[in-house]
């Protein structure tokens, strides 16, 4: 897409406690990018972040003596934002708007605010987003658990899924993330038999379904592929990066569509990703999946084109996901082994990948798939 | 050989043994105690004259205030077992009760008990621990007329922690083996069987922290007509004026037509079936007691809606259930929309657990243990008041599916798991459903809840004469 790349990847260590600022935290993350990539702060003329990062694009350049900045914005609906932030500061490079655009995502999800817990000022907000809230948090749905929980039951209901057949998402994340030492859970691989003992959050979402909690920060530099070229590393080329949005969209609550076995807003990006990149899914090499929740990462890969509506859990039972098997996925242990970070770790794996620098190197040259959060207005990225 | 083998061996050597001696019932069935326990009890109506209340069976042969338990009474040779290996808490966790027919006042019973299954060490929510179940059977003239399956944990107090506080609570009182989920103390095996106490309140704390305020909607000129609608007792669906469409949630403009609202709606039936549902043990939600479900309802009028099905049991829930609407009053300014299994509901009992009643029903029951009348000795166990025994707790169960099934039914057999206490002060809400309805017979699902979450669950069989 547009002669883009991704050059520079940075990131903080993954901790529960960082004991640090996020602000802090997404300076480190900058910083460590731009070494990555050769590039100084000068450099930067573009930042781009989340809704929900607490840390202004101002503050960011400020603390990295940047002096100044051309194109600047936040994406959001959450973790749906992650691939959306390379897909602005793409079309930013592209259009001459900006040279060199970083894009992070900083927060101490674990010691600070924690997404899991109920969080009241999701219903009072003054907003569009605080009157949707109205019609679920005060009837009980008040955590994104329990908003999957109802997707995913009915799911299982239309298709026969089982919490087993989750399982095995958790099962092939933790089992990459055993080797990855960057991993929270790093040499603590699970068994689908502890997967299916671990408590009930929202049945039927067990708490080995849901991603970890963290803290970190990650951030990506993306400037022109020609620039790219003098730069150090192989640069990630931008094959395609979409956003998407679907009929009827609400947050995480779109249970008012014909049916709740999909994610159409992730179709949208899907069909521009393969558009743009001019591939499909059987070209695709490896893929990084939004894993917060692993029913999502079942329609995910139906919604990608990866296997039939209903028929993921007979795609991931022979080992497709693992690595070897037809579509490794998550090769850094995803948010549930790695680190949750937003879906920006599972950016900055791509490029590992893309470069061959990975600790879970998925052999090949072939193009990776990188997702958004999902059951949220989305956006995806092919990188080759 | 290891503690646990030993502890299996002394198991497995009390099994082989059998049954205990008979133990005669200190009276026959007579009617002033089944006309005591059924005022203590409540809810109204009068006792059949010619028969026991069956859920009496274990009062007939309670020891009385002063009485000792038999030296072959396999549920305190167990225990001495379990309490000299470290296990020296318990709590009961089960009792099924089976009746084969009921009894009649004049009726001579005895019961004889053995020991039916030890198993463990299990790691469970309140340390390490054996499950010991014992059957008593009741005989009448040497005929077995009902059983009793009693399940206990005896579990191994976790290591008390390092008081830093210079106040001391009122569980520092306490003996050193007694924690406040278990005011049974290893003496009291010594003393009569049957009322040990209620399964641990630390993993509701938790949960606890919700009942505290709500989430509330904001009410805005496009969705107020759907709020003034619950206050009022409907259920309100947006309709728009110019092309009908119906919608849920509603919305300022009509995506059909574009025509923007004008505040119309129609009243729903009421009626739906459940789409999709979830079942929430985490975490805490303001307002709400966990688990809870929370439902998805599909309404015949084409639009969906979200609603808590307070009180249902989760298991009982399925898509495709056909539900009713129901409106929740939280407070004066909200009224939340809310569903109901549409079939074999029992009407709710509310029972306003005073210690009066706490006292009066341990009375009735025989049930002397001191932590049912003696509010100064609970609080020395660690409980902040008085609770209700298991006994009135079978009880009331019983009482509360005859009274919606009527006269015609027979009750054969109950069986409850036992949760949270419930002490004096607290409310106590009876839900019932039915969960299962065929030539065999009715199951009855029930759960009692308090301020603590759960106080019991179970299912009452019973059959039409």
């Amino acid at each position: 897409m547009l002669n883009t790349a991704i050059v520079g990847i940075g990131a903080t260590e993954f901790s529960k406690d960082s004991g640090r600022s996020e602000l802090r935290l997404a300076a480190e993350a900058v910083r460590a990018a731009l070494d990555d990539a050769a590039l100084r702060p000068a450099d930067v003329d573009g930042l781009v972040t989340f809704t929900m990062d607490t840390n202004a694009e101002i503050a960011v350049a400020r603390e990295l003596g940047i002096p100044e900045l051309r194109f600047f914005g936040t994406i959001g609906y959450g973790g749906g934002a992650a691939c959306a932030t390379v897909a602005h500061a793409a079309m930013a490079v592209a259009t001459g708007a900006a040279d060199v655009v970083v894009c992070y995502r900083a927060l101490n999800e674990r010691s600070g605010r924690r997404f899991g817990r109920v969080v009241a000022g999701a219903v009072t907000a003054p907003t569009t987003s605080g009157v949707d809230n109205g019609w679920h948090y005060p009837m009980g749905i008040a955590t994104p658990a329990a908003t999957v929980a109802m997707a995913a039951r009915r799911y299982m209901h239309v298709y026969g899924a089982t919490s087993e057949d989750f399982g095995r998402v958790t099962v092939a994340d933790r089992r990459h993330a055993a080797t990855n030492p960057h991993a929270w859970f790093y040499q603590r691989p699970v068994t689908l038999a502890e997967h299916q003992a671990s408590r009930w959050i929202v049945e039927p979402l067990r708490l080995l379904d849901c991603c970890q909690e963290s803290d970190g920060a990650v951030a990506v530099v993306v400037t022109s592929a020609e620039r790219a070229r003098d730069l150090p590393h192989r640069p990630a080329v931008i094959r395609a990066a979409a956003q998407g949005a679907g009929p009827d969209q609400y947050m995480m609550t779109s249970y008012y569509r014909d049916d709740l076995t999909g994610l159409p807003e992730l179709g949208v990006a899907a069909r521009q990703l393969w558009r743009q990149a001019g591939l499909g899914p059987a070209e695709i090499r490896t893929a990084v999946l939004y894993d917060h929740f692993t029913p999502y990462v079942l329609m995910q890969l139906e919604e990608l084109g990866f296997c039939a509506p209903g028929q993921a859990r007979d795609f991931i039972a022979d080992g497709a996901i693992e690595m070897g098997g037809r579509l490794p996925l998550n090769p850094h242990g995803g948010q549930l082994g790695e680190a949750y970070i937003h879906g920006m770790n599972g950016i900055a794996e791509a490029v590992r990948q893309v470069r061959g620098t990975a600790v879970n190197q998925v052999p090949g040259d072939g193009p990776v798939l990188v997702t958004a959060g999902t059951g949220v207005p989305t956006s995806g990225l092919i990188l080759s | 050989m290891t503690p646990a083998d030993a502890i299996r061996e002394a198991a497995a050597r009390l099994a082989a043994a059998g049954d205990s001696r008979p133990r005669a019932a200190r009276d026959p069935v007579n009617r002033p105690m089944i006309r005591n326990w059924f005022e203590a009890l409540g809810g109204g109506g009068d006792p059949d004259p010619d028969h026991a209340p069956p859920a009496m069976i274990q009062v007939w042969t309670m020891p009385g205030l002063h009485g000792v338990r038999g030296d072959d009474d396999p549920l305190g040779q167990m225990s001495r077992v379990l309490d000299e290996a470290g296990y020296t808490s318990v709590v009961a966790t089960n009792c099924d009760q089976a009746y084969h027919r009921y009894l009649k006042p004049g009726e001579q019973l005895s019961v004889q008990a053995r020991l039916l299954d030890v198993t463990g060490p299990k790691r469970t929510a309140l340390g390490e621990g054996w499950f010991v179940t014992t059957r008593s059977t009741w005989f009448s003239s040497g005929e077995p007329v009902a059983t009793m399956d009693f399940r206990i944990l005896k579990f191994r107090p976790p290591a008390p922690a390092v008081r830093t506080s210079a106040v001391r609570t009122p569980a520092a009182t306490s003996p050193p083996t007694i924690s406040p989920t278990s005011p049974t103390s290893p003496s009291d095996h010594t003393r009569p069987p049957g009322p040990t106490t209620w399964l641990s309140q630390s993993r509701r704390q938790d949960d606890m922290v919700a009942a505290i305020t709500s989430l509330r909607p904001q009410v805005t000129p496009d969705n107020s007509f759907f709020w003034a609608g619950t206050a009022l007792g409907e259920l309100r669906i947006q309709r728009c004026a110019s092309c009908g469409a119906l919608r849920h949630p509603p919305g300022p403009m009509c995506p059909a037509c574009g025509v923007p609202g004008d505040g119309g709606y129609v009243v729903a039936a009421g009626t739906g079936e459940v789409f999709s549902y979830v079942v929430h043990h985490h975490p805490p939600v303001p307002g709400k007691r966990l688990p809870m479900v929370v439902a998805l309802v599909q309404l015949p009028e084409g639009v969906r809606m979200v609603g808590e099905m307070p009180g249902v049991r989760p298991d009982l829930v399925r898509i495709g259930l056909p539900v009713r609407a129901t409106l929740v009053q939280v407070d004066e300014d909200l009224t939340l929309p809310a569903w109901r299994p549409a079939e074999g509901v029992l009407p709710d009992r509310v029972i306003d657990v005073t210690p009066t009643f706490v006292i009066s029903s341990a009375l009735a029951t025989r049930d002397f243990q001191d932590v049912h009348h003696d509010r100064d000795r609970a609080v020395a166990r660690g409980a902040p008041d008085i609770f209700l025994n298991i006994l009135t707790t079978a009880g009331l169960v019983q009482r509360y599916v005859c009274d919606w099934a009527g006269p015609d039914a027979v009750v054969r057999g109950i069986s409850i798991r036992l949760g949270v206490p419930c002490h004096a002060g607290d409310t106590l809400t009876l839900t019932g459903q039915v969960a299962q309805d065929d030539a065999a017979g009715q199951v009855i699902a029930v759960t009692g809840r308090c301020r603590l979450g759960d106080h019991v669950t179970g299912t009452v069989r019973i059959t039409r004469c």
